[in-house]
């Protein structure tokens, strides 16, 4: 389970005026960004971007910074990052700055991943998040489990695979069976997840070492799917 | 007979006789009907003349006036009616004395007539009355009628024989539409129409009633905006077959004669009408006018805030605007309780109302957080919300953006935030002991399988991370005891180092030395304080978990893992006993986790798959067709004349302009200018290069330069 919301001095918003870049990272290296919105709980899966990191540089030649960056949606820093990563419990709500910037972003050819860390069709971040997505991009589709993104590195036959909370009942008690997509001109543009995914990969890369299959290796697809799709 | 004397006025007049006065009432009521019927017969005759020239006029090819009021019929008519009254207001008020006058001059027998209606003295009376008997008034009324109508009656027999047969102005328009035609003007002028079929288009749209805009009428467009769900009719006059369709899909044609009619409801995408007759096509764009969604803006609260207790009032405020009307707003909330990975929500409204299809509204509501059952760490989202009252697609919905109220937690103004120092080194030395325990139970399981030299390869190997290990437990020994950290290599043999014979450390001796290190008398284990120097300290656990590192590098030596395994146990016990002797407990943000890219590399057990990956397709394959099929126009135009459009021509950029409107509204826009002034027969040059640089983008290069009207 990942960490809830992290200790807050009272009266301050929860919000960043400022993207932070990863420190280490070089022209040429892909950062993983994590997208940060103002109405939610942006960060609730801290642990989520080390681990891919940790993943991209186990199994490909990707360069790759060592740390991941928080971005803001409604800033222009959002721009230089090909990839971004958004979930939450709460609700989500768009302001106007962040729905055009975010629509701008995907038409210049970022892919946004979005997903539902309460695993749970009927809890209001699904319901929110939806509605955004459908707001600034257009309606949500399933994604096939035959799409490119299947055998983008590695190969999952099955489509998107399962996680422990959907086999443990945990949430709606569904396993979901495929992606949803967001389209601009043809292209996927939002990816969205109602499998939990940060609760999957929400722990530290060096645990990775105790597991007979490694269970980031759809989250090297998603990578590899937005630098190259 | 006589008439009855009358009375004897003053001064021995006397007073006209009735008979003389009756006669001349009765002749000037006469008068006073042909004068009104001359006015009205004159006015018709004008209102002919204005619509004999009319019709002369559009015969000759003057255009049909768009505007209602400056119909033909109306003009007539109130030509006609000014002309009647003038006429009336010129021929004055007729009183007797005028009738008198007048039949004076009309009849030689009523002479003195005026002196007649007059008082007069009874001798002139006796004189004048029996002349006036004779009279006949009624032929002199007669002659007068005749002679002031027969002149309008003549004219208005002629004028609307003439007007009979004259051609209709529809016949009229549909000759000027075929000669148009055959001097190849371009299509959508309002002088000509592809085609002596098609004719003059006239188009009604009727926008939804939701709306409330006027039913507009437009005559011979080439292109008409509706609102989506608009109903749109074409009409117009074709004395052959007419076909019409929208792209490949045909559309129903009404007849009546040689009148026909295409209805349509305005869609969301473009539609360009194809109306075929004759062989010839005449194109009318209809463009879809999207009705826009409300456009919310929260005035109230400005921020997010934070509330110590769930109690009081917040007052919420928001401006609510719409292109065509409002039909309803209010706020909603959400309120999100829960942490971790459980929380549930419940919503719900406040201060919904009703707005009457206003453009612009505000709205206002108080949220009770009283009523919210609210409880500590709960969030409540808030935002406002307007729906127009679109009854076709489904009412349009706007939202402002969220506010957020957060109720503190119990210890929340407690907390202190403080960075997580980094863990103990003896963090990792615990984990990598119980990798080797793993490993050295595996041997130990493998062993009754494998051969003797990959056990003690094996086993030597597990051996050797055990020193390490050891050597780096055995470097925070004397690091606390003031050595450097090479104390071990100094002080205790064990890795190969001349300094004495190899064994396991004495704790009683390594006490000693601390307490001779810090001047002191009995030997105490004093706690590590951080980066103090000299660091005086010595953790039991740590030398026990070093001996026990020792025993079991011994046993890994000789080939006995099963050995090994009871004091690696031993060791990972007492490195977590001094773990948490010197724990330091964290509260705040944990530290970033720093991946190690370079030892992390291709370090995974399996590998990607080879996929075939087909060619990214262009970012924008639908731009490069559209300046394709720009190009293709251009050149018909160029291939043209300048002064008379290719019908073709314009209408590739009538379809390419209705294409271009949901996805490139620019380039629709720069389409739209250049097609109204080339029918408008003006230079389009600036707008189609305008369109030209938005349809292809950024520069190209090209073999060399293409022919385009007139450029170098």
């Amino acid at each position: 389970m990942s960490a809830g919301l992290t200790g807050v001095a009272p009266d301050e918003p929860r919000r960043a005026t400022t993207a932070t870049v990863a420190s280490a990272s070089r022209d040429g290296e892909f950062v993983f960004a994590t997208a940060q919105y103002e109405s939610g709980d942006w960060d609730s899966a801290p642990l989520v971007p080390a681990n891919l990191i940790d993943s991209v540089a186990r199994y490909t030649s990707i360069p790759v910074a060592p740390t991941g960056a928080i971005v803001p949606l409604s800033s222009a820093a959002l721009l230089r990052y090909p990839f971004a990563w958004l979930t939450g419990h709460l609700p989500v709500r768009f302001s106007d700055a962040e729905r055009r910037n975010v629509r701008l972003w995907l038409e210049r050819g970022g892919l946004l991943f979005v997903d539902d860390h309460n695993h749970d069709v009927d809890g209001a971040f699904h319901r929110t998040a939806t509605e955004e997505i459908e707001r600034t991009v257009g309606p949500l589709r399933e994604l096939p489990n035959d799409d490119a993104l299947y055998s983008a590195f590695f190969r999952f036959d099955d489509g998107p695979p399962t996680t422990s909370h959907e086999l443990n009942g945990w949430g709606d008690n569904l396993v979901h069976e495929h992606l949803l997509v967001a389209r601009i001109d043809g292209r996927p543009a939002v990816l969205y997840s109602n499998k939990d995914y940060s609760s999957e990969w929400g722990y530290h890369p060096d645990s990775k070492r105790f597991m007979a299959v490694d269970n980031t290796r759809f989250g090297v697809n998603l990578i590899v799917y937005a630098l190259t799709r | 007979m006589s008439a009855p004397t009358a009375p004897l006025a003053a001064g021995g007049e006397q007073a006209p006789s009735r008979a003389t006065l009756a006669a001349v009432d009765r002749l000037r009521r006469s008068l006073d009907a042909i004068v009104w019927v001359r006015a009205l017969a004159q006015g018709g005759v004008v209102a002919m003349v204005v619509l004999v020239a009319a019709r002369l006029a559009l015969m000759a090819g003057a255009p049909v006036a768009d505007t209602p009021l400056l119909h033909t019929a109306w003009l007539a008519v109130a030509a006609g009616v000014l002309a009647a009254a003038a006429r009336r207001w010129r021929d004055g008020r007729l009183d007797r004395t005028r009738a008198a006058l007048w039949a004076e001059e009309q009849a030689p027998r009523a002479f003195a007539i005026v002196t007649a209606v007059e008082p007069q003295r009874a001798d002139v009376r006796a004189l004048l009355e029996p002349r006036l008997s004779d009279v006949p008034w009624s032929a002199v009324a007669g002659r007068a009628a005749r002679r002031a109508l027969l002149p309008s009656l003549a004219a208005l027999i002629v004028l609307s024989a003439v007007i009979l047969l004259l051609p209709e102005p529809a016949a009229i328009m549909g000759a000027r539409a075929a000669a148009a035609a055959a001097r190849g003007e371009g299509a959508g002028s309002p002088m000509a129409a592809p085609g002596a079929g098609v004719g003059a288009v006239t188009v009604v749209v009727r926008p939804p009633a939701y709306s409330g805009l006027p039913v507009r009428t437009e005559r011979d467009p080439a292109s008409v905006s509706a609102l989506v769900g608009s109903a749109v009719r074409m009409d117009g006059r074709t004395a052959g077959a007419l076909r019409a369709r929208d792209g490949d899909a045909p559309l129903a044609v009404s007849r009546d004669d040689d009148r026909w009619s295409v209805s349509l409801t305005m869609p969301e995408r473009p539609v360009v009408a194809t109306l075929s007759a004759g062989g010839r096509d005449r194109l009318v764009l209809l463009t879809p006018v999207m009705d826009s969604t409300p456009t919310v803006t929260l005035a109230q609260s400005v921020r997010d805030t934070v509330l110590r207790a769930p109690t009081g009032t917040i007052a919420l405020a928001a401006e609510a605007r719409d292109d065509l009307g409002l039909a309803s707003g209010g706020f909603e909330y959400i309120v999100s309780s829960g942490e971790g990975e459980s929380f549930t929500f419940r919503g719900g409204t406040v201060g919904q109302v009703t707005l009457g299809g206003a453009r612009k509204a505000t709205l206002r509501a108080d949220l009770r957080l009283d009523g919210l059952a609210l409880g500590p760490g709960d969030i409540v989202h808030v935002r406002a919300l307007a729906r127009d009252a679109n009854s076709l697609g489904g009412p349009g919905v706007g939202s402002s953006e969220t506010r957020t109220i957060r109720i503190a937690r119990l210890g929340e103004y407690d907390s202190l935030a403080v960075e997580g120092a980094p863990p103990a080194e003896a963090d990792s030395a615990a984990l990598s002991q119980r990798m080797l325990l793993i490993q050295t139970e595996k041997l130990e399981e493998d062993r009754p399988r494998i051969a003797r030299d990959s056990l003690m390869t094996r086993a030597r190997r597990i051996s050797s991370d055990q020193t390490r290990l050891r050597k780096q437990v055995g470097e925070m020994v004397y690091m606390r005891l003031g050595d450097d950290v090479g104390g071990e290599h100094s002080h205790f043999p064990g890795d190969g180092h001349e300094h004495g014979a190899e064994g396991r450390l004495d704790p009683d001796d390594i006490l000693a030395r601390a307490s001779a290190a810090t001047g002191g008398g009995e030997p105490v284990a004093l706690d590590f304080h951080g980066d103090e120097t000299p660091v005086v300290a010595v953790n039991k656990p740590l030398l026990e978990a070093y001996n026990h590192m020792w025993d079991a590098t011994r046993a890994l030596d000789v080939g006995e893992p099963a050995r090994a395994i009871p004091p690696m146990h031993l060791a990972l016990a007492a490195l977590q006993r001094a773990r948490q002797a010197e724990r330091i407990y964290l509260r705040g943000r944990p530290p970033a986790v720093v991946v190690d890219v370079a030892h992390a590399r291709l370090q995974g057990r399996t590998r990607g798959e080879d996929n075939a990956r087909a060619p990214r397709p262009a970012s924008d394959p639908a731009a490069a067709l559209r300046a394709e099929r720009l190009e293709r126009a251009l050149r018909l135009l160029a291939a043209g004349d300048s002064a008379r459009p290719d019908a073709a021509a314009l209408d590739s950029l009538t379809v390419l302009r209705a294409d271009a409107l949901t996805s490139d509204a620019a380039l629709a826009a720069a389409l739209g200018t250049a097609l109204d002034r080339l029918r408008a027969g003006e230079d389009a040059g600036a707008a189609l290069r305008r369109a030209r640089r938005l349809a292809t983008g950024a520069p190209v290069t090209r073999g060399g330069l293409r022919r385009w009207g007139g450029l170098p």
